[in-house]
């Protein structure tokens, strides 16, 4: 079965880029959010394998909603999604629980990357 | 999805996101200090953001550029450092403009048009600072060390030198993974540079961690290496094999400079199904899970076919039904009749499916208005009303730009200077409401000023001047007013201002609303301002008619301006002052003769049916008596694009075909009355 991915971003364009990414790699994108809150929402309806997670969204942003996630449950595998000069941000996200990041513009295969190594 | 679609989406979000920037500007102005400016900064920045992400992705790099100097003088702006003040407001307001106009630039392939390098400029005089530098991150805090960090003599455990990949994103963020890893294994004792450093990107590629570990060099090495992004990894004092340390800039983007067109091609071939698909819905309604609405985005294109051929299949139904109820087949009938119902059906759906709430447009008003009002130097208070109502998409986009004008012109000539309304006892501050109500299967559009109104005589010197009205004219309607702004090219601004009258205001809002089938009135009250009414169909397309006769030729009256019909008997007919006119009920109303408007004999009882029959129209207030030789039915017909010939009748309004195949002309109620 391929492993189920919650893709959140507040932006359309970068959800749909994100999930053609994964789908066209043989995940299956169960699920969209485009707040924290909804991902927070969305993670404890679908528990998916994989969150990838913008960092700034209206209701909460990324941060607070991997926080939120990993108290709901440590082992969740979460990928950031930043932009550049998003360094101090990143670091709080991963101190927060998040296991890697990719940087805007993503590169399929970059952002590939990253999800194998936060599913290894 | 393909690179086009991707740029029509980055177009439509960026659109909004832009509207929503240009919102919260408005409210900032209101609100400089405070949690409401804290919120409206917020969302500005999330908006620019958002749009930043996507120009990078797309390669459009003058829309990421401009964002990202705009973000980061808002990110000052969020931390304190400068205070909301009228410069900063203007180049915020400008600073949107362009980046509208750069997004708009991009997506059609003109980016280089876009000449961005000055705002660019006054955005980092704002800060103060070069962009690098604001690049940078304020020193972590104490808690962002690994617990395992210890201030230990630097010469314990082992030495990792440690390459990362020349351009690695986030080097900083990298390192600071790598270390993290690092301490599960063992103790790091001490990092070069320090980790505050490493965090802060303040090295080129390559940085070093001594570990205090019992584990082999090898699985310290797969370790680092499982992190990513690295390219060398050596034990003590010894360099690294590859190539190395190629700087990036600090707001460098390394990947901007991927082709969008190749990353494009690569995931092109994919198909969303609507499981996994554009499940979105415009920022700020977003609804959750729990039963409510889930959207889907559709090209308006695709809309618009589908609204044309629900159109050709109600002809058709037409067609088939009468055909149906020729040959007499009960079981056929009662077939189309099922079809037909659900045919209806499916153009409703349509029909609301192309429903968007007229906030879509006119939230961006309020900046028009406000720009407006800076230019002339009159303060307005603008309130909307009725943002809810709902519109087609496409009437709502046609009808946008009128609006605007409308807007301008009471803003320009509508409200008074803040003297001449001192004067008049008015408030200083000009009203001006733009609002939509629903009225049956129409959408009423007001715009009203408590200006000075419109100068009747002024307009009437004018018409004079230009041979329009008699000399001896003394007074104008408000059609007679209606009538004359509406001309192409009056205008009896005394100078044209950057906002308006150059005489291409009223003329070409009344021609529009004409063209989308809709009429508009204008009312003016002399010191107390002027209201000007658009009322549009819900819908482009399909309408109901009645379908009326006269000599051998059919046609077809619009239902929605129809109030009543009622037989022409010799009772109810006068004559008062020379003309023909209709007694309905209470009321005395002017009568139209339809044979006469089209050109054909007047009626004789010999040859035709015993009486004529008068259609009651009306449009608003106004109504009239239509008299034709009788009423064939009642049909719902679709409204094709009718080429007028030049100076042909006035008052036709479209073509139709009807159920039995002829084409009928359709009758522009609006233009009667």
């Amino acid at each position: 079965m391929s492993q189920r991915v919650l893709v959140c971003d507040d932006a359309i364009f970068m959800r749909t880029m994100v999930g053609d990414i994964l789908t066209q790699a043989g995940f299956e994108v169960v699920g969209e959010a485009e707040t924290g809150l909804q991902a927070v929402e969305k993670y404890r309806e679908l528990r998916p394998d994989l969150v990838t997670m913008d960092i700034v969204m209206p209701d909460m942003g990324g941060i607070d909603a991997v926080r939120e996630i990993c108290k709901f449950d440590p082992s969740a595998r979460i990928l950031m999604c930043s932009a550049m000069g998003q360094q101090a941000l990143v670091v709080e996200a991963i101190q927060a629980g998040a296991k890697d990041f990719v940087v805007k513009p993503f590169q399929p295969s970059r952002v590939l990357e990253a999800v194998q190594r936060v599913l290894a | 999805m393909d690179s086009r679609e991707y740029a029509q989406l980055f177009l439509t979000e960026s659109r909004e996101h832009v509207a929503a920037v240009n919102q919260s500007l408005l409210q900032l102005e209101r609100d400089s200090t405070g949690p409401a400016a804290a919120s409206a900064v917020g969302a500005i920045f999330r908006a620019v953001h958002t749009i930043k992400g996507m120009a990078a992705t797309m390669g459009y790099t003058v829309v990421a550029d401009l964002a990202h100097e705009l973000e980061t003088v808002l990110d000052c702006v969020r931390r304190g450092e400068l205070s909301i003040e009228a410069t900063i407001m203007d180049t915020l307001f400008r600073s949107a403009d362009v980046l509208e106009h750069a997004v708009e630039a991009a997506v059609g392939g003109r980016e280089g048009d876009v000449v961005a390098s000055d705002l660019i400029a006054s955005l980092r005089a704002l800060t103060g600072k070069p962009a690098a530098e604001l690049a940078a991150v304020p020193p972590p805090r104490d808690e962002a060390l690994p617990p395992s960090v210890h201030a230990e003599p630097a010469d314990a455990g082992e030495l990792v030198r440690i390459w990362l990949q020349p351009e690695t994103p986030l080097r900083g963020v990298r390192a600071f993974l790598i270390v993290q890893a690092l301490a599960t294994i063992g103790d790091v004792v001490s990092t070069a540079p320090a980790l505050a450093d490493l965090q802060n990107e303040d090295f080129d590629n390559e940085f070093a961690v001594r570990l205090a570990t019992s584990q082999p060099a090898g699985e310290i090495e797969r370790v680092v290496r499982a992190v990513g992004d690295v390219l060398d990894v050596r034990f003590g004092d010894a360099r690294p094999s590859g190539a190395w340390a190629v700087p990036t800039p600090a707001w460098g983007m390394p990947a901007l400079t991927m082709t969008p067109a190749h990353d494009m091609a690569a995931m092109s071939g994919m198909t969303l199904t609507p499981a996994q698909g554009i499940v979105a819905t415009p920022a700020g309604e977003t609804r959750s899970e729990s039963g409510r609405v889930r959207s889907v985005r559709i090209d308006v294109r695709r809309l618009d076919a589908l609204m044309n051929l629900i159109g050709e299949l109600v002809i058709a139904r037409g067609r088939l039904t009468q055909l149906a109820t020729e040959l007499g087949d009960l079981s056929l009938e009662e077939t189309v009749m099922q079809s037909s119902r659900l045919i209806t059906e499916l153009r409703d759906e349509i029909t609301a499916s192309r429903m968007v709430p007229v906030s879509q447009v006119f939230d961006r008003y309020p900046r028009v208005v406000r720009d407006a009002s800076r230019a002339v130097g009159k303060p307005v208070d603008f309130v909307i009303e009725g943002k809810d109502i709902e519109l087609d998409r496409s009437m709502l986009d046609e009808i946008g730009d009128s609006l605007v004008h409308l807007l301008r012109n009471a803003v320009d000539h509508g409200i008074e200077a803040a003297d001449a309304r001192a004067a008049a006892g008015k408030p200083p501050a000009g009203r001006l409401v733009l609002s939509a109500v629903r009225d049956r299967s129409a959408v009423v559009i007001k715009v009203s000023d408590d200006g000075k109104g419109i100068d009747r005589e002024r307009v009437l010197a004018r018409a004079k001047r230009d041979g329009l009205v008699d000399d001896g004219k003394t007074e104008l309607t408000e059609d007679e007013l209606l009538r004359l702004l509406a001309r192409p090219g009056f205008s009896t601004a005394e100078k044209v201002t950057g906002l308006s009258g150059r005489g291409v205001g009223v003329d070409a809002v009344y021609t529009k609303v004409r063209a989308l089938g809709g009429a508009m009135d204008i009312r003016s009250v002399p010191g107390q301002g002027t209201t000007v009414l658009i009322r549009l169909p819900l819908t482009l397309a399909i309408m109901r008619a009645l379908l009326a006769r006269v000599g051998r030729e059919t046609y077809a009256i619009p239902l929605a301006h129809v109030s009543e019909t009622v037989e022409l008997v010799p009772d109810v007919l006068r004559t008062v002052k020379g003309k023909e006119v209709l007694l309905a009920r209470d009321e005395v109303l002017p009568l139209l003769r339809l044979r006469s408007l089209v050109g054909l004999p007047a009626y004789s009882p010999a040859t035709e049916v015993d009486l004529e029959h008068v259609v009651v129209i009306d449009l608003g207030d106004r109504r009239a008596g239509l008299v034709i030789d009788e009423l064939t039915g009642q049909e719902e017909i679709v409204v094709k694009q009718y080429d007028a010939v030049r100076d042909g009748p006035p008052f036709f309004g479209g073509a139709t075909l009807l159920s039995d195949g002829r084409p009928s002309l359709i009758v522009d109620v609006s233009s009667l009355l």
